[in-house]
């Protein structure tokens, strides 16, 4: 009962900050708008890269067909989206610690982790959730279950997208500046996330369903859309709770090692 | 003789910078071998066997580590750098100091991209050896040939980039042009050789300065002939010759507007 109490404080406060946040978007409705039609625009030229390959060789690539691909891109694309909408400051992680901005983040009576992820959103991360979801639209048709498994991918993708980010950056209170690592694991994580499982081999596969778990982003949604199973759905969510809860934990036991750096800002 | 001296110590200080800042450089590399290495699983997977468009999987690997090197060797905050220069007011400091505006900025990112086409190149030669190996039937002595393809895909690249973000002078945002360029030259030569097209886009993009970034050299590089060689290289001129034309174009239309206000 107590846990559910917990969670639902974290969801009002994260409801909070989204509130503010867009609040804040709309003041530059004309910059809001060109970054979210930017990144949908960017997006939107790989289907024309997924369209040209499928042409040249027919059948599919990796075991994937080219509707299978629109539906990973989607969910990959609106996932990030999410992740960047309402936790952006999850790439800014390294930053904060070594400038020393935590402290604002530790003065505040509410959970610091989750304070310091929403504190910001990124104006473009809307292009990519709308960029998802016009995807799916045109690619997958009414169906409910891809629209299901649509759904649930991108709150779990969203989600681990953000554990790992968290992981990768907390890195930074063990062995210094680790900002290099999170925007390679970010990269990892797009890229894994991408293109269709069955192109990659050995290492690279362990990878993707332990360290950088792509294949419950993703991979394993579409599996679910193809054939449902009731254990492949506990599986995903269960992989997202243990991940995520790794990643609060490790981001509090590296917290302890923070010193401050007696920094003054304001924030607005 | 002086203006050359002038503009060589900015490049020489450029590349100085370049080789300062390591960390930069170790991070482009490991981002340039993750694409590569992504980008030879889903061609291996795509080539099943034989030919794709007249490219063997070998070609295929090794046109992606050239175009991606070219991309990445370009890479120069030009876009932004001009954004940031207009919108500040900053570009305004600039006026009064002994040497154009548009060739400093290009000499200062010669430096960077001099730097990077040796240190990428050295890493794509060292992945295309261990993913696919040699390329048959390549001539070391047609290199100064497709390097020069590659120059001028470079100046291609940094002049246009250069012309978008002096935009700045009359558009208040522009960043939608960036994308749109980046993607027209990711879709058209980066990612795709222009034989993967459809033929009516062929036909299209082989008129654009697109495919001319990195097409022309990838394809150079994984199947020379001087057919192609004095097709190219003449078009990559004349685009080249455009691309400088219109950066100094736009420098001038937009200085004549600029209004400083002390500070």
């Amino acid at each position: 009962m107590g846990a559910l109490k917990d969670l639902g404080k974290t969801l009002r406060l994260i409801g909070l900050y989204f509130k503010v946040n867009l609040a804040s978007a709309m003041e530059y409705r004309g910059s809001f708008w060109l970054q979210a039609f930017g990144m949908a625009l960017s997006n939107g030229s790989f289907v024309f890269f997924w369209w040209i390959a499928f042409q040249q060789i027919g059948g599919s690539i990796g075991g994937y067909d080219f509707k299978d691909v629109m539906f990973i891109w989607a969910v990959t694309s609106s996932a990030f989206g999410a992740a960047n909408i309402f936790f952006a400051n999850m790439n800014g992680i390294t930053r904060i610690i070594i400038n020393g901005e935590l402290d604002t983040f530790l003065l505040q009576p509410k959970d610091v982790l989750i304070s310091l992820l929403c504190a910001k959103t990124s104006l473009g991360a809307w292009g990519d959730l709308g960029y998802g979801v016009i995807l799916m639209a045109l690619t997958q048709g009414p169906s409910k279950m891809a629209w299901g498994m649509f759904i649930a991918g991108v709150i779990v993708g969203g989600l681990l997208m953000t554990a790992v980010a968290v992981t990768a950056h907390s890195l930074t209170f063990y062995f210094g500046d680790a900002a290099l690592i999170g925007g390679m694991v970010q990269e990892f994580v797009l890229n894994f996330s991408l293109y269709p499982v069955g192109i990659y081999r050995g290492f690279v596969r362990v990878l993707m369903y332990t360290v950088i778990p792509a294949f419950f982003m993703v991979h394993l949604p579409l599996k679910l859309v193809r054939d449902f199973s009731w254990s492949g759905l506990i599986a995903l969510l269960g992989v997202c709770i243990v991940y995520c809860s790794f990643a609060y934990w490790f981001f509090y036991r590296g917290l302890k090692k923070y010193e401050s750096g007696n920094l003054v800002i304001t924030r607005i | 003789m002086r203006s050359v001296r002038k503009y060589g110590t900015v490049l020489r200080i450029s590349l100085e910078n370049a080789f300062a800042y390591r960390s930069t450089a170790v991070g482009g590399l490991l981002f340039y071998s993750l694409f590569i290495f992504v980008f030879f699983n889903l061609w291996r997977a795509i080539y099943q066997g034989g030919e794709v468009a007249g490219y063997s999987l070998t070609q295929m690997v090794w046109y992606l580590c050239i175009t991606e090197l070219i991309v990445f060797a370009c890479r120069s905050s030009v876009f932004a750098q001009m954004n940031e220069d207009v919108k500040s007011g900053n570009i305004s400091y600039q006026l009064n100091r002994p040497y154009h505006y548009v060739l400093y900025q290009f000499f200062n990112a010669l430096g960077g991209m001099t730097f990077n086409l040796f240190l990428y190149g050295a890493l794509a030669i060292v992945l295309g050896l261990v993913m696919v190996g040699p390329i048959p039937g390549f001539r070391l002595h047609n290199l100064p040939f497709i390097l020069l393809s590659g120059v001028l895909g470079m100046v291609i690249n940094f002049f246009l980039l250069m012309t978008l973000g002096l935009t700045a002078f009359r558009l208040e945002e522009n960043t939608a042009f960036y994308f749109l360029y980046q993607k027209l030259v990711f879709m058209l030569g980066m990612f795709i050789p222009v034989e993967f097209l459809p033929p009516w886009l062929q036909g299209i993009a082989r008129w654009l300065p697109f495919s001319y970034v990195a097409w022309a050299p990838g394809r150079l590089f994984v199947a020379f002939s001087w057919d192609f060689f004095w097709q190219v290289i003449p078009v990559q001129l004349a685009w080249a010759g455009v691309a400088v034309s219109l950066a100094f174009v736009m420098y001038n239309f937009g200085i004549r507007g600029l209004q400083a206000h002390g500070g």
